[in-house]
């Protein structure tokens, strides 16, 4: 008997136009591990708070169907008994805790149980130690990094003895050296636990994949599309999957290529291991090249700096601890510069310096070589534009049209000036069919493609990102770093905050590396990623080609490591290495 | 006012206190002593007020002291001085005048009025501390669910709420900010105010709802009222130390009352000032 039995499931939420969930049906196996895939917006998150039985409850919305767990319809189940068999961990780390410290949130859940104390002490201990969180039990929980409250988040999921754990991606919010331990910690939570059946949901699935029995893919109409072990899903479905923005781990993301390019692969390797036996007949023996192949650092043709922060240190308070110390940053003039370091690192506080958020003292920091303090506001803002990470915080209109038009309204542009240039940026944007509609109606990916084009409308040569592509699929990740490439081929130099070190193997010419607010590297993603120690201490993940090419022992020249799709193509094609992402010249 | 009203953690007698017993304690000299109508009863509470801010709770008095120097001044400045013009005698009384000029004039009795309430202020001000600072919010509202058979689901309701809000804060920075690089000057003039106060709601706005109803969702996933019971790992203890000390709160209030009345510096004590 199936431990997890769904059956013809369909829920609508109340005024959506259709259903989210659609006539889902499947089962799973106790002590088996489910990755659930799909696009946003296709129930993913609707199907975890059925199984925990909080739809229609807490969250109102119809449902049809049935739910049975361990052979139990949960319908008939109370609201108690259903979620105790159910521990969900949540995406947001901000908005999942109601206590204020260690003990006491993972107490919270126990004492709903009404268990005697004795009882939750005893929980609350070994929940803590199964997540490496007993040494901070008395811990205040806002102090704790975000990494740590997603193991906190676990732990009080795990302290209620749940046979199933819901995980709703719970590293979305994490930086990646978090979360590859959160994945090492769910390793080897599941070797201990081998009857806890677990369902996640994620969107980067290198460091996951391995642990992954089965996955299953939902469409946009919340319908259950593909199910089946890993490797079968992603071999035979490529066209589905790419058409969803389904990310693939990297090394299948490759072979996937070769396989298009016509050399015969028996089968796609998921992990880098399986991409170690699967590649092996094709690395070539030669030497490589003395260099990886070149991406623009940005203009060598002399000129200031577009960004430059010279000596710069920052406290928010006085007394307070230093965010920055002493850092001193130049970046040149059309560069596509990625900004990376652990959270905390300073990295949103440095750039909100390069837009007079954060007032530096005169003679630190400089748009293209001058003095940002001798600057005015509408100066800077024409020089620069800085996207936030939550596009919401951005939008001051109620349509979409006058959200770009915004601007230019303040500096009183001419009116047919302003109707001419809202209109190209909508065409290019994609976002005509958008114009009426209000910013905060729109999805995901148009609220970022919104909130970039309302950072150029005044004719910006400076964009400063941050988190570009977090929280997104691969489609409009992909689509929004196209853009960029294109703005940066027009000249506009680019700053991106990111922990996603795809983009910064794919897109960025150089890239910095700020710890303890200081700048600890300054080059290109090739040398970033060969050098382990510093890797180690920006809280960073090498992308797995990276790890790849060590197994192989590939190296250029110089010691560094081919880290893209791109250049594996050409050096496993027997081809010379291509060069970095299309580029004008 | 940074600082003033925060917990502090540490250890101290009225750290150890039932919080809601203290709670009572710390109100009945609070009732007393808005009672008082003369200055010198205020100012007795207020000497037993810094006494145990010295002595019963271990808090950083520094961090109080600029704030309150701040209320003496704005006491001294806002009641003193408008009483001193404005004083209404009751009707029959004689009043003193010190000074007059035209139709300016200024009373003895106004001026003792307005030494009063500052004084009065002040002592409450000094109360709230004693209790704020000393009191983990959590054991709070446990206390009051515990003891005072407060309602458990409002009660952790406001203590989710009092997590949020040092939240609600950096949000509300990050949407200036944003705003600011949109070219979106803050605009002094009260309609520009006005406009302001609506763009920065919405996004604010936006994201609290969603906070909530996530913490709402998470809270109800580990069956938050899903028993008519529940346990608590924390118990808050009324012990006898707990009871002497609102005993004792009460007996002070009265011994300083009493006292003033033998004194002969009460005046007017009561709800309304007595004829």
């Amino acid at each position: 008997m199936a431990w997890i039995d769904v059956r013809h499931l369909t829920v609508r939420y109340p005024r959506a136009p259709r259903p989210a969930l659609q006539d889902v049906s499947f089962q799973v196996e106790r002590g088996e591990t489910l990755l659930l895939l799909g696009p946003s917006g296709s129930g993913k998150s609707t199907l975890g708070l059925c199984l925990a039985g909080l739809i229609p409850d807490s969250v109102p919305a119809a449902m049809q169907g049935e739910v049975l767990i361990a052979g139990q319809d949960i319908a008939a189940l109370t609201v108690g008994q259903r979620t105790a068999q159910v521990g969900i961990v949540f995406q947001d780390p901000e908005a999942q805790f109601c206590m204020l410290t260690v003990e006491d949130e993972v107490a919270f859940g126990l004492e709903n149980m009404a268990l005697p104390r004795d009882e939750m002490e005893l929980r609350i201990r070994e929940s803590l130690g199964l997540v490496g969180l007993e040494e901070r039990r008395r811990e205040r929980v806002d102090r704790l990094s975000g990494g740590q409250k997603q193991r906190l988040a676990l732990a009080c999921a795990l302290a209620r003895r749940p046979s199933i754990l819901f995980l709703d991606e719970p590293t979305a919010n994490l930086d990646p050296a978090a979360r590859f331990e959160f994945f090492q910690w769910l390793a080897r939570l599941r070797a201990q636990q081998p009857d806890t059946t677990i369902i996640i949901v994620e969107h980067i699935l290198d460091d996951l994949i391995a642990m992954v029995d089965r996955v299953m893919l939902l469409n946009h109409e919340g319908r259950l599309v593909l199910s089946g072990a890993p490797a079968q899903v992603f071999q035979a479905n490529g066209e589905v999957l790419d058409e969803m923005g389904i990310w693939l781990p990297q090394v299948t993301a490759l072979a996937r290529k070769l396989r298009a390019a016509g050399l015969p692969l028996d089968r796609l390797p998921l992990t880098v291991d399986e991409a170690e036996e699967v590649f092996a007949g094709l690395v070539p023996a030669g030497p490589l090249p003395a260099e990886p192949p070149r991406r623009p650092a940005g203009s060598t043709a002399g000129g200031p700096p577009a960004l430059e922060a010279r000596r710069l240190s920052f406290r928010y308070r006085a007394g307070g601890p230093e965010v920055l110390r002493d850092l001193s940053l130049a970046v040149p003039q059309e560069a596509f510069m990625a900004l990376v370091g652990p959270n905390g690192a300073g990295k949103t506080t440095l750039a909100l310096h390069f837009v007079d958020i954060l007032r530096p003292p005169a003679g630190h920091v400089f748009l293209f070589g001058e003095d940002i303090t001798a600057l005015t506001t509408a100066d800077i803002t024409a020089r620069v534009g800085f996207v936030f990470q939550n596009p919401e915080h951005q939008f001051v209109e109620r349509t979409v049209e006058a959200e770009l038009a915004y601007s230019l309204r303040v500096r009183r542009r001419p009116e047919a000036e302003i109707a001419q240039i809202t209109d190209a940026l909508l065409a290019s944007f994609g976002l005509t069919p958008y114009r009426k509609m209000n910013p905060f109606a729109l999805s995901q990916g148009q609220k970022r493609r919104l909130s970039v084009a309302t950072m150029l409308a005044v004719g910006q040569r400076i964009l400063i990102l941050d988190e570009p592509t977090f929280g997104q699929d691969r489609n409009t990740a992909h689509a929004l770093m196209e853009r960029l490439q294109t703005l940066h081929a027009a000249g506009v130099t680019i700053l991106a905050i990111t922990h996603d070190m795809q983009l910064v193997a794919d897109y960025a010419g150089t890239a910095a590396v700020l710890v303890d607010g200081q700048v600890r590297f300054q080059g290109t993603p090739h040398a970033l990623f060969a050098d382990e120690e510093l890797v180690a201490a920006a809280e960073l993940r090498p992308p797995p080609l990276v790890e790849l090419a060590r197994r192989f022992g590939l190296r250029y020249g110089d010691g560094t490591a081919p880290l893209s799709i791109r250049e594996w193509m050409g050096l496993l094609q027997g081809a010379p290495a291509a060069g970095g992402p299309a580029k004008r010249g | 006012m940074e600082g003033l009203l925060n917990y502090y953690a540490a250890d101290s007698f009225l750290h150890r206190l039932n919080p809601t017993l203290k709670l009572a304690g710390l109100m009945a000299l609070v009732v007393a002593v808005t009672m008082a109508f003369d200055p010198w009863t205020p100012l007795a509470f207020l000497l037993l007020g810094l006494f145990m801010l010295r002595v019963l709770a271990r808090v950083p008095v520094r961090q109080f002291i600029r704030p309150l120097l701040l209320f003496l001044v704005l006491g001294a400045l806002g009641f003193i001085s408008a009483n001193a013009f404005f004083y209404t005698p009751l009707p029959g009384r004689p009043v003193t005048i010190l000074w007059q000029a035209g139709g300016v004039r200024i009373i003895l009795e106004g001026i003792r009025v307005g030494i009063s309430l500052t004084l009065r202020m002040l002592s409450i001000v000094i109360f709230s501390i004693l209790f704020v600072a000393t009191t983990d919010p959590t054991d709070f509202v446990l206390s009051l669910i515990q003891q005072a058979r407060f309602p458990f689901r409002l009660g952790y309701g406001i203590l989710v709420a009092y997590r949020f809000m040092p939240m609600w804060r950096t949000e509300l920075e990050i949407i200036r900010a944003a705003h600011r690089i949109r070219g979106a000057g803050e605009r002094p003039t009260l309609r520009g105010r006005w406009e302001q106060l609506q763009r920065y709601a919405v996004p604010l706005l936006a994201s609290a709802i969603r906070k909530s109803e996530r913490v709402a969702i998470a809270m109800d996933s580990k069956a938050f009222g899903a028993l008519p019971r529940r346990t608590y790992y924390r118990d808050v203890h009324v012990r006898p130390v707990d009871w002497a000390f609102l005993a004792g709160c009460v007996l002070a209030a009265a011994a300083i009352v009493w006292g003033m009345a033998q004194l002969g510096l009460l005046e007017g004590y009561g709800v309304v000032p007595e004829a």
